[in-house]
């Protein structure tokens, strides 16, 4: 069995038969090992010897005794515990659907209903801010998001958040850090959509046109099943940098003048408990908690997309 | 479409109207009015002479830190993909799998051990500690593997074997001068990533010298008066030299944006139009 | 190409699955060690045991921005110092900055700086070890260090958030007593008296609002302010009745007559639940603060730096009081302090700097706040540049004041400000009354409190 990622999909071309024909010699030898040692250490070292540790952690005590899952049903009592787990099922719920939704909708009008120059222009506008990602792009949004200073004021107003402490209430949060998010990410990705649909085949396009299929006909049963891997590719990489969300809150938080909770999501919880609390073995069973939650999302979004296809060999 | 590309571009261009204005202006004065060039002036002496150049410092600092774990990244990355990719070797799914384990997990989890790590080998306060686990970058290792495995058909590769290359050869003959697509995505993914990148140096540097600037940009939130009522007092530090710190920290990373937008989408769909 | 699901894929769905249950079962019945973290077993503070010291060493400090000039200003006079400096953010709203890397120090088991400029948060953790191995951070700078008659010439009760099991782990750099700020020439010429009590203030307030709209005489929305008006109305809100009890009884009179008072000033529209320290605050009010109840750097950070309120025109009162309250007493809000590490290798040059830093009168006479050691700080008053901004002489109230500030809002593991700014400010910007905010506070402290290990009573 092996996993071959992510195969034309928008390539109408079937593939090539002989790939999958006799088995073609491809063994590396010693040699590849010597290709992946590199990687291989790094692996092991920065990747395996801290998860390993982190279990360990999270099964002990500060005293190094075996505590079995105590660690977890004690950080799993925490007060602060579902609240964390809550903020970030919201704020990935609006995430993921809004991403997916607005990204593929603009990306298949700027394909199908803009002229290239405007698009390519647009494309470039909704791209730009990805370079403001991290700190700074929450420094920009404190700056949008009080009335008093941003060009977004008469709006902000208008909805009745007439003062900056008045934006930052904790319940709007989830939907802020949606924005951010948004603002900095969704334009890469409306740029990939968009060159991933411009790989399908004029002639799939212009055969569904002879159909007799209208625009919306077109993009709902050609152009989006066609970029379906593309989705779900998205889906789990936005995904997983959700649930880490750690600096976005805490400069909030800083920002705010503490009217943000320190810990608002998982991972300032369980930073939280490693050095404020000094307990970094509660610490690390909430990084358990998070790992196993982002690997069974991921595992069944793969599992129910053909993105890792899996061949017999 | 319009009010979508406003949402987007807006807030770039309040950041850089922001610095051209005093403290002053930029809460009274129309969000998006110009100031004048000397003020960017002003704004630039304060803001250098917080702590003395410590934002030149810092961007320096994100620059080794960012570089150095570029060029191990793609050292390592590269071939490591290639081998994936074409190669077969015991291990290889095991490998793997573990790669695609390690794209999703949670980084927050992995810093306390690295920390301790670290420390064990006595890097703790050298650029190493930021370095190396930056250079550890399983998603380059996942493009590569997929640029390889779908667009470099295997024949290619067993022709060459039997005319007697060695896989050395196969490699940087065959596999690397086909790989510029996918290296050129993985060097700005790496970059753009590790130049952004808060909580492991925010954690494992000790030294306010050492700090890349995304860390410096949280010290000088916290030295805003607005934002920091009892330590910032009595700093110059206000809402345009923090525009213009954000300004000068993402500049490298926007430089990369502004010329990469076509070679990153073709990088990208490389796999899927090759296949 | 159709892909093929491998039989594989299925089988581990349901080991994982089996796993989970495993999971809940075992938690179920796990009969193995304690979870709970280790504490220091209390009162076995064994002796102090110096490093191996070596008077040649160098001195790391970690000191915040403010206070940077001030270890400049050391070096330049002590040109044998040998000085790392780092900047930092000084432990302040909250920030666990300092915290976080001492506990990274405390495992490594080198790194630790010599000296830190913190918050009196800071002190509560760093005079106890934060893991079982480890030795507490902060030296006892009484354990032959600092002379106890320097130790007893600070202003009384400013080191009781240093004091832990009869030892003192810090020196206080600046104390921020409470007291009533107000504008003399605004009072002066709407013909007001200065409110000497709690209900003339009130009175006062109400009457301005009314005949003056839009002016204010105080706002509630900073993160520091229930240090201003809880702390100075004697609220057990943060009480520690022995070192792991906290009392947080918010139902007590002297919380709830300070909330109701600042209720009805708030619907009057004479208190703002906007901070003084917003943007937006700033931008529409910052002319018409006619009064302000809060700390003593009011006077320069808030009116001077952020208000712009011209020269002569404010001045300080003493504290108001409470009809019935047989003693006064006020709040303090913030004010930094110097701890010198346990680790340090040069405990001499270490426990020197932060002697000056904290009690000459070079330093402390030109700080740019008010000096907990009290000889500093009648330099400080006398000197001219930290009065010329006053319309009136501030040294009455400023010293009334440092005296009376009340012992009983203790200093816990945790920021007092952090219940506050995420339940309680929300809940006043969303229109709600202070007094209906006090269970859900009370509740948000109770439960940090319990997670910072307290036992927490609310009677």
């Amino acid at each position: 069995m092996t996993l071959v990622a992510m195969d034309s999909a928008t390539n109408a071309v079937p593939s090539r038969p002989s790939r999958r024909g006799a088995k073609p010699r491809w063994e590396g030898g010693i040699a590849s090992y010597l290709f992946v040692a590199g990687y291989t250490v790094l692996l092991a070292a920065f990747g395996i010897f801290p998860t390993g540790y982190a279990l360990y952690l999270a099964f002990t005590n500060d005293r190094g005794q075996f505590v079995g899952f105590n660690q977890f049903s004690k950080v799993a009592g925490d007060y602060r515990f579902l609240p964390a787990f809550e903020n970030i099922a919201v704020y990935l719920a609006l995430w993921l659907v809004m991403l997916v939704v607005m990204t593929v909708l603009t990306a298949v009008a700027l394909r199908s209903w803009v002229r290239p120059g405007l698009s390519s222009l647009l494309r470039f506008l909704y791209y730009l801010p990805g370079a403001l990602a991290g700190v700074a792009s929450v420094l920009v949004w404190l700056f949008m998001l009080d009335p008093s200073v941003s060009p977004a004021g008469p709006l902000l107003r208008a909805i009745g958040q007439d003062s900056f402490a008045a934006t930052l209430n904790p319940s709007h949060l989830p939907v802020i850090l949606f924005l951010i998010a948004f603002w900095t990410g969704a334009g890469g990705w409306i740029v990939v959509m968009y060159g991933a649909l411009n790989n399908i085949s004029e002639d799939v396009l212009e055969a569904a046109r002879m159909d007799g299929a209208g625009r919306w006909k077109t993009a709902w049963h050609i152009q989006i099943p066609m970029i379906r891997k593309w989705i779900t590719y998205m889906s789990i990489l936005a995904f997983a940098a959700g649930t880490q969300l750690f600096v976005e809150p805490q400069l909030l938080q800083t920002a705010s003048l503490g009217r943000v909770s320190p810990t608002w999501s998982p991972n300032q919880l369980a930073y939280v408990y490693a050095f404020q609390q000094g307990d970094f073995n509660g610490a690390a069973a909430i990084s358990i908690f998070l790992l196993v939650l982002g690997l069974v999302c991921a595992g069944v979004l793969v599992a129910r997309s053909d993105l890792f296809k899996l061949e017999e060999q | 479409m319009a009010l979508f590309a406003l949402f987007f571009v807006l807030p770039v261009i309040w950041l850089l109207l922001a610095p051209s204005k005093t403290a002053d202006q930029v809460v009274h004065d129309w969000p998006l009015s110009f100031g004048s060039f000397s003020q960017i002036g002003h704004a630039w002496s304060h803001l250098i002479s917080f702590q003395n150049h410590a934002l030149l410092t810092w961007m320096r600092n994100s620059a080794i830190y960012s570089g150095g774990s570029l060029v191990l990244t793609l050292a390592t990355s590269v071939p490591a993909g290639y081998a994936l990719a074409l190669t077969r070797f015991r291990g290889r799914t095991t490998l793997l799998v573990v790669t695609l384990i390690s794209m999703i997990m949670p980084s927050a989890t992995l810093v306390l051990p690295i920390f301790l790590e670290m420390n064990q080998f006595h890097l703790i306060g050298t650029i190493w500690s930021v370095i190396l686990p930056f250079s550890f970058y399983p998603f380059g290792v996942y493009l590569v593997y997929i640029y390889f495995a779908t667009s470099l058909p295997r024949e290619i590769i067993a022709a060459a074997r039997i005319d007697g290359c060695s896989e050395w050869q196969v490699f940087t003959r065959i596999a690397l001068p086909l790989a510029r697509p996918v290296v050129g995505l993985v060097a700005f993914f790496s970059f753009v990533g590790n130049w952004n990148n808060f909580f492991l140096p925010y954690l494992v540097l000790p030294n306010s010298d050492q700090f890349p600037v995304q860390v410096g940009l949280n010290q000088l939130l916290s030295s805003t008066p607005s934002f920091n009522p009892v330590a910032g007092a009595g700093l110059n530090i206000t809402i345009p030299e923090l525009a213009l710190a954000i300004i000068v920290a993402i500049l490298p990373v926007l430089v990369l944006f502004l010329f990469s937008q076509r070679s990153l989408v073709s990088g990208m769909l490389a796999g899927a139009t090759k296949g | 190409m159709k892909p093929l699901r491998s039989p594989n894929h299925n089988a581990r769905a349901r080991t994982a699955s089996a796993i989970a249950v495993a999971m809940c079962t075992a938690v179920a019945l796990a009969g193995c060690a304690s979870a709970a973290k280790s504490t220091s077993p209390a009162g076995a503070s064994s002796a102090f045991k110096p490093a191996k010291q070596d008077t040649s060493a160098k001195t790391t400090v970690w000191t915040d921005s403010t206070r940077l000039p001030q270890v400049q200003q050391y070096q330049k006079e002590h040109p044998e110092a040998k000085l790392n400096i780092v900047t930092y953010d000084g432990g302040a709203d909250g920030s666990t900055y300092l915290q976080s890397k001492i506990q990274l120090f405390d495992r490594t088991g080198n790194g630790w700086p010599d000296v830190v400029f913190g918050s009196p948060t800071d002190v509560t953790w760093a005079s106890q070890p934060t893991n079982p191995s480890a030795v507490p951070f902060a030296a006892p700078l009484d354990d032959n260090l600092v002379p106890k008659t320097t130790l007893d010439n600070f202003a009384k009760g400013s080191l009781s958030p240093c004091q832990y099991n009869g030892h003192t782990y810090c020196v206080r750099n600046d104390i921020a007593q409470v007291v009533l700020w107000y504008n003399k020439t605004l009072l002066d010429k709407w013909g007001y008296q200065v409110p000497s009590t709690w209900p003339e203030y009130q009175t006062l307030g109400e009457k301005i609002a009314k005949e003056h709209p839009g002016y204010l005489v105080g706002a509630v929305g900073d993160t520091n302010s229930q240090e201003s008006y809880f702390w100075s109305s004697q609220c057990p809100a943060f009480q520690l009745t022995d070192p792991t009890t906290l009392r947080v009884n918010l139902q007590d009179p002297h919380c709830t007559r300070a909330a109701s008072l600042l209720d009805s000033l708030i619907s009057a529209k004479a208190v703002s639940t906007q901070g003084f320290f917003s943007q937006g605050f700033t931008k529409g009010s910052a002319g018409k603060v006619a009064m302000a109840y809060g700390p003593s750097w009011y006077g320069q950070y808030l009116f001077n730096a952020a208000f712009k309120v011209p020269a002569g025109q404010i001045t300080a009162a003493p504290p108001l009081t409470w009809p019935g309250d047989s003693s006064p007493a006020t709040g303090n809000v913030g004010g930094g302090l110097w701890m010198v590490s346990s680790h340090s290798s040069n405990l001499k040059a270490a426990t020197d700097l932060v002697t000056w830093l904290t009690t000459s009168d070079s330093n402390q006479g030109s700080a740019p706040t008010y000096p907990a050691y009290v000889p500093a700080a009648k330099t400080w008053l006398a000197n001219p540049t930290n009065s010329k901004y006053f319309a009136t002489d501030i040294s009455p109230a400023f010293e009334q004041a440092a005296n009376e500030v009340w012992t009983g809002w203790s200093n816990t593991k945790f920021s007092d400000a952090t219940a506050w700014s995420s339940i309680v400010l929300p809940g006043l910007t969303a229109g709600k009354s202070l007094t209906s905010l006090l269970p859900s506070w009370q509740k948000a402290i109770s439960d940090e409190a319990k997670a910072n290990g307290y036992t927490v009573t609310n009677q």
